[in-house]
């Protein structure tokens, strides 16, 4: 699941990313966030590969009752964190983007945008079932802060207009 | 640390050339990370083979620098100066070269290019440097780089796009 919520919002800043270079031509802010989109789908795919690794042997720790369990579980569970921070800024390129492109492109910027906001909430949610975190942990409350600024971003997207 | 920005590739080479105190220390502070890149990373030398070709690089600016044509292309001298140490030294190796030296023209072009952005990016403002290696090379989200730097988080990918461009217009020059 945390390699899906990775890739949906690495997808998603692709599309952003398309959508900058698409409807802003050469200008200078077009290329900016384009350039800021391509850095974060890239970064989210690298996240969905350490996802599956990290998960795997938090799996596998969990079936033999290894020693490492509760280390195993904790990086299981920074990676989550991680993809809801990122994901929570794709949401924020893709308002940065729709307040600013073509009107024909722009519900793709906030489609984009949501995205990535449902995959920030999916990621938090994998840190809040993480057996080895109280419910009360600091990256529960990161993770949760993450995917609320991207349900705030999308939102303003899809009311940037028409 | 010695401003490149400001004085430029034929003044630090005037400034070794007269025997200015530090000059050295400066080309040396400079270049070192450049010619360390291309003996690991293209020549793919390591440990002690790669500390002495480090040495015998600069041993040879040292030595020759008097001879360079224009002091403005200090820069692909020096390249072309560890090309020739590194090949000597893969030479001198009693096994093949490996696979990679293939591609060395392309890791020295990409090595070229991320050194012009690095001095590109030493001419932006503090303010702009600061973000862009925050999010570029830190990897930090929009949240941490706003709270760090007492910015609305709202504004960052704003402020990013700005500095972008600032240093596209340094990069083209």
């Amino acid at each position: 699941m945390g390699s899906a919520a990775a890739e949906t919002a690495s997808k998603a800043a692709e599309i952003i990313a398309g959508v900058a270079r698409e409807t802003g031509g050469s200008g200078p802010g077009a290329r900016g966030a384009a350039a800021q989109a391509i850095a974060l789908a890239e970064r989210l795919a690298t996240l969905s590969n350490v996802d599956a690794q990290v998960f795997s042997a938090a799996l596998d720790a969990l079936a033999h009752g290894s020693p490492d369990l509760k280390s195993r579980l904790e990086e299981a569970a920074a990676v989550p964190v991680e993809i809801a921070q990122k994901a929570a800024d794709v949401a924020e390129a893709g308002l940065h983007v729709a307040e600013r492109c073509d009107g024909q492109m722009r519900a793709d910027a906030a489609g984009a945008a949501a995205l990535a906001a449902g995959a920030a909430l999916a990621a938090a949610n994998l840190v809040r079932v993480n057996l080895a975190l109280p419910a009360d942990d600091e990256r529960v409350r990161r993770a949760f802060a993450a995917a609320e600024d991207a349900r705030y971003a999308a939102l303003q997207a899809l009311d940037a207009g028409p | 640390m010695f401003d490149r920005a400001v004085a430029g590739d034929a003044d630090l080479v005037r400034r070794c050339l007269s025997g200015e105190p530090g000059a050295w220390d400066d080309l040396v502070s400079l270049y070192s990370r450049y010619v360390y890149a291309i003996v690991t990373q293209g020549y793919r030398l390591s440990g002690p083979d790669a500390e002495d070709a480090f040495q015998d690089v600069f041993l040879r600016v040292y030595d020759r620098l008097a001879t360079l044509r224009d002091p403005d292309s200090i820069r692909p001298w020096i390249a072309q100066l560890t090309r020739r140490v590194c090949l000597d030294r893969v030479a001198r190796k009693d096994e093949p070269p490996p696979a990679e030296l293939e591609s060395v023209d392309a890791t020295i072009d990409e090595l070229d290019e991320a050194f012009a952005v690095r001095e590109a990016l030493g001419r932006l403002s503090g303010d702009c440097q600061e973000v862009l290696d925050r999010f570029f090379c830190r990897d930090e989200s929009y949240r941490t780089i706003g709270q760090e730097l007492g910015i609305p988080a709202g504004t960052i990918a704003s402020r990013i796009s700005r500095c972008l461009a600032k240093l596209k217009e340094q990069l083209d020059a």
